[in-house]
């Protein structure tokens, strides 16, 4: 089995966000991260992070702002709003809800019940 | 288009998230970050590393496009290109962008040009403190009713200024002229002349220097002088040192104590360009019955105008009680100081301002009606596109884009016209009349009316950017798919442009009416027999006011010499004097009795007084009607004091029995002489073509000898040819002295207001005319080939199963007659409502003058169906088999 798994749907603004709201990152910084915090667990089509991106600071939840990146580049760096940290926030909790409940029905046997 | 590329440079800049070139180099930089790690860590070659980043950061373009949706168009992006698309649109049939932009730009420009000079005269407010509490006040007597007058006697302006409470302070003021000597030599300039608190009661102050004090008003001054600020500019190039140096005017040194701010205007002092205290002595300055004086007041704080006249009732009730023989019979009538000088142009202007609103409403018609047919013939390509899914709001943005770009293009060639036609509509004054009309002056530029035409403009960019629009969300996209164009358009579209087309018309019929009627005027006007030969005459004036005339032999001595020289002229047949100039009125008038009539002191007659020379009836060609005209004899200072009178006087005072021998007395002193009438001449119009017959006595001039002398001049050939000899003639007597509004009697007529309040609307009124006739044709021509182009299916038909081609053509002119016909009905009764109110400007026509109404009715009836024909033979020639084979 491969040992990346695919992201569920409606879970990339989340981790971009997550993502973001340790620091201020490019495009690419951000694919990094979510690579690195994931232990290289989650798997994202790097193209499909912009149009989430996009969507993003239309949204209000990030900002984005012209800098220069580590390699020397121009690149985009995006940060959390306070929108977006709210937002990110609430998304954790009802995200964790939901994993704990999915857990549990997983875990579930025959004599729990 | 490279054009469009700053704005969406700027857009960009204002937007940063989302356009499609920030999109691009931000995924850009994304590859090119990984290929940097694939390089550092993979130890890839530099190409190679750029093609492993490309194919793992997936399908570039579809990224691209799904982030720049996913950023939301910003609508400025979005504008810039339904404005592209508009203009590709307008660029496919020019036809229809020009004619849409040339009648909005008529419409909007000839009426910002209008409403400008409406603007300036009679809207914005003079140029004084709270100028709606300056009032004009005038002393009538009962005998001279009808005065054109503003005048008061001294005497009783300073009895009424005393006691009036109601007026926080009256002032007078009057004409002046001095001759003033500089360097450069002589030259005789108007001013004006002014009780000391004539500035304060206006609420003016100068803007360098003081005011007049009180006490400055001597009979022997003038001794101080106020300038205004173009003559301070004109003749002292704007030093501000100028306050005490002197100005040399006649024989005096006049102390310049002040300046007058820029937009400082007296329409009523003429062209003054200095204001000098009042100095006036004698008569002038004593006799309550010589009124000469225009009296303007400041009502009080917490009066008003019913309490101020009623007020002056009480005060002239005094004054008669106090001087029953001067003032008798007197009232004081009180108008709002605007009243009293834009009075006469106000109906004038109020008429040019509806006329031209018309055609405004006439274009918005016609412009509403070519982008309703527009979109109706797109309603095809519409439906189409919302069934592949384009959204309502798109197609909308679109349409007002493609409106809005007419109308802004409409509207700025608008204001260029308007500029153009506001300088036109002044330069097209006379003038003689500019001068009294001085805030006419800086009608053009006007930032409120560059407002106006953006508000025209914008306003009617809604109206027409929706009317097009209401279409299409009445069309459901289905019905008109399944119409495919064959059916003619809805009923509803339908009635819309019927509406505007009924409307074009009945607007063009109100404006041919005033055409007919303002044009028809004018020429009754011109062609009225003045009463004297108004060909080759030219007349001047002479002023001898100054110190060497002061004795009247030498002044008689002067006026001898000057003219046998003038008669002496080549190329003149003759030379009188007139103390007035007729057809330009304002004389003097005079109180008298007749011997043997009983006459109540203080409620003589009154009457029109004019000094003639001898042989001026002769040189007029005034027709005697009875007795004789003066001869030498009688003109001279020692003869038996013998008058004329005109018929008008004597049917109003004898009843036309036989004057000759009759006595009369004028009453100003007691010690006047009987004098006797020894000839009536036919009457002559004294004040203006227009002008009713007015009562005048004449007297010979020596035995009233004025310092200002006014000639005419009987030439036999052009009289303006006679000028230049005539300075010359002057120039050899005295040197120093000018004629004054040399004028041939041509140009005094062409001049004259009379003349030009029928002039003036009689060829703005006449163009207007000629646009909306030419608006409502095109818009006619516009529904009724477009209706033939919707129906050539149906007519291909009927003349298929045996309509004759007559029958198809009265098919589609009956339409046209129908719809011709109801606009002219309602034409016609707008007008007959409508042209009431500009009875002021008519002469010698009646507002609802039967043949000019049926004249307009036939003239517009002939160029609609005209209009129609063109379309209607298209429809005719249309074959079956062509018009079935189209679908």
């Amino acid at each position: 089995m491969n040992e990346q798994a695919e992201l569920l749907p409606g879970t990339l603004d989340l981790l971009i966000l997550k993502a973001v709201s340790l620091g201020p990152l490019h495009g690419y910084g951000i694919l990094l991260r979510i690579g690195q915090i994931s232990g290289q667990a989650l798997l994202v089509e790097q193209g499909a992070l912009y149009p989430a991106l996009f969507r993003l600071v239309r949204q209000g939840a990030l900002r984005a702002r012209w800098g220069t990146s580590e390699n020397n580049r121009r690149a985009k760096f995006y940060e959390l709003t306070a929108a977006g940290r709210r937002r990110l926030s609430s998304e954790a909790a009802s995200w964790e809800r939901l994993a704990d409940a999915m857990a549990l029905v997983l875990k579930a046997r025959r004599e729990e019940l | 288009m490279s054009w469009l590329s700053f704005p969406r440079r700027l857009a960009a800049f204002f937007q940063r998230a989302g356009t499609e070139r920030e999109i691009e180099e931000e995924l850009r930089a994304h590859i090119r970050e990984r290929a940097d790690d694939l390089v550092r860590t993979q130890h890839l070659e530099r190409a190679e590393a750029e093609r492993r980043a490309r194919v793992e950061f997936g399908g570039f373009a579809r990224f691209k496009e799904d982030s720049r949706d996913e950023a939301g168009a910003p609508w400025l992006e979005t504008a810039l290109r339904d404005l592209r698309f508009a203009l590709r649109l307008i660029r496919k049939s020019p036809g229809f962008a020009l004619v849409l932009v040339g009648t909005l730009a008529m419409g909007i420009g000839a009426n910002s040009a209008i409403f400008s000079v409406v603007y300036a005269a009679l809207i914005r407010p003079l140029p004084y403190a709270d100028p709606d509490r300056l009032i004009a006040l005038t002393e009538i007597r009962a005998q001279t009713p009808d005065a054109p007058y503003w005048n008061s006697s001294y005497p009783d302006y300073l009895d009424l200024r005393r006691q009036s409470r109601a007026f926080s302070s009256l002032a007078g003021f009057s004409g002046d002229s001095f001759l003033l000597r500089g360097s450069g030599g002589s030259e005789l300039v108007a001013a004006g002349q002014a009780t000391t608190n004539f500035f304060s009661t206006l609420g003016v102050k100068p803007f360098l220097g003081r005011d007049f004090h009180g006490g400055e008003d001597t009979a022997v001054g003038p001794d101080v002088a106020i300038l205004t600020y173009g003559f301070w500019q004109s003749h002292f190039g704007g030093d501000r040192n100028v306050l005490g140096r002197a100005l040399g005017l006649d024989d005096r040194s006049v102390r310049i104590v002040g300046v007058l701010p820029r937009d400082f205007e007296f329409a009523p002092g003429g062209g003054a360009e200095f204001w000098v205290p009042m100095h006036i002595s004698d008569g002038r300055l004593n006799r309550r019955s010589l009124r000469w004086m225009p009296v303007i007041g400041r009502l009080a704080p917490g009066s008003g105008f019913a309490r101020a006249e009623a007020e002056m009732r009480v005060l002239t009730a005094n004054l008669a009680a106090a001087d029953r023989q001067a003032n008798g019979t007197i009232r004081v009538v009180m108008n709002p100081l605007r009243d009293r000088i834009v009075g006469k142009v106000r109906p004038l202007l109020l008429v040019l301002f509806a006329a031209v609103g018309l055609v405004l409403l006439i274009a918005c018609a016609n412009a509403a009606n070519l982008l309703l047919v527009r979109a109706t013939g797109r309603a095809r390509e519409f439906a189409i596109r919302t069934a592949i899914g384009a959204s309502r709001a798109r197609l909308l943005s679109q349409m007002f884009a493609e409106s809005f770009i007419l109308v802004l293009a409409g509207g700025v060639a608008g204001f260029f016209i308007a500029r153009e036609g506001t300088a036109l509509l002044i330069g097209a004054i006379p003038d003689s009349l500019l001068t009294s009309l001085p805030f006419l002056a800086n009608a053009r530029g006007n930032p409120l009316v560059v407002a106006a035409t953006c508000g025209i403009a914008s306003l009617t960019a809604l109206l027409f950017g929706f009317a097009p629009a209401l279409h299409v969300s009445h069309s459901r996209a289905a019905e008109t798919l399944k119409e495919e164009g064959r059916s003619s358009a809805t009923g509803r579209r339908r009635r819309l442009q019927d509406i505007l087309v009924v409307a074009e018309i009945a607007f063009s019929v109100i404006l041919l009416v005033g055409a007919g009627l303002t044009v028809q005027s004018l020429s009754a006007l011109l062609r009225r027999d003045p009463g004297f030969d108004t060909r080759n005459l030219l007349t001047f004036s002479v002023n001898l006011r100054s110190p060497a005339y002061e004795k009247p032999e030498k002044a008689a001595r002067l006026d001898r010499d000057f003219t046998a020289r003038l008669a002496r002229l080549p190329g003149v047949a003759a030379v009188a004097e007139n103390s007035v100039i007729p057809l330009t009125g304002g004389g003097n008038t005079i109180r008298f009795v007749v011997e043997g009539h009983p006459s109540v002191p203080g409620s003589e007659d009154e009457t029109n007084i004019r000094e003639v020379s001898s042989n001026y009836f002769s040189t007029l060609k005034i027709p005697l009607f009875a007795g004789r005209v003066f001869n030498d004899v009688d003109d001279s200072p020692s003869a038996s004091q013998h008058v004329i009178v005109n018929r008008a006087w004597v049917a109003r005072f004898l009843n036309d029995r036989n004057p000759i021998g009759a006595r009369i007395r004028f009453t100003y002193s007691a010690t006047e002489h009987w004098r006797e009438i020894i000839g009536v001449v036919e009457n002559a119009l004294d004040s203006g073509l227009d002008a009713g017959e007015e009562a005048s006595i004449f007297l010979p001039t020596a035995q009233d000898p004025s310092t200002f002398i006014t000639y005419l001049v009987r030439a036999n050939g052009d009289p303006a040819h006679l000028l230049t000899p005539a300075r010359n003639a002057m120039r050899e007597l005295d040197p120093d002295l000018a004629l004054i509004t040399p004028l041939t009697m041509d140009q005094i007529i062409a001049q004259s207001p009379s003349v030009f309040l029928r002039r003036y609307p009689s060829w703005l009124i006449g163009c207007f005319a000629a646009l909306a006739l030419s608006l409502a044709a095109v818009g006619l021509y516009g529904i009724v080939s477009y209706s033939v182009s919707q129906r050539t299916h149906e007519f291909g038909i009927r003349i298929a199963v045996g309509a004759a081609p007559s029958d198809v053509m009265r098919l589609v002119l009956g339409e046209s007659a129908r719809l011709t016909a109801l606009g002219t009905l309602i034409g016609v009764l707008c007008a007959l409502a409508l042209t009431r109110l500009m009875r002021s400007l008519l002469f010698g026509i009646s507002p609802s003058d039967p043949p000019t109404f049926i004249v307009a009715t036939l003239m517009l009836g002939s160029i609609a169906l005209a209009a129609a024909s063109f379309p209607a033979r298209r429809a005719v020639r249309t074959g079956p088999a062509v018009a079935l084979r189209r679908y």
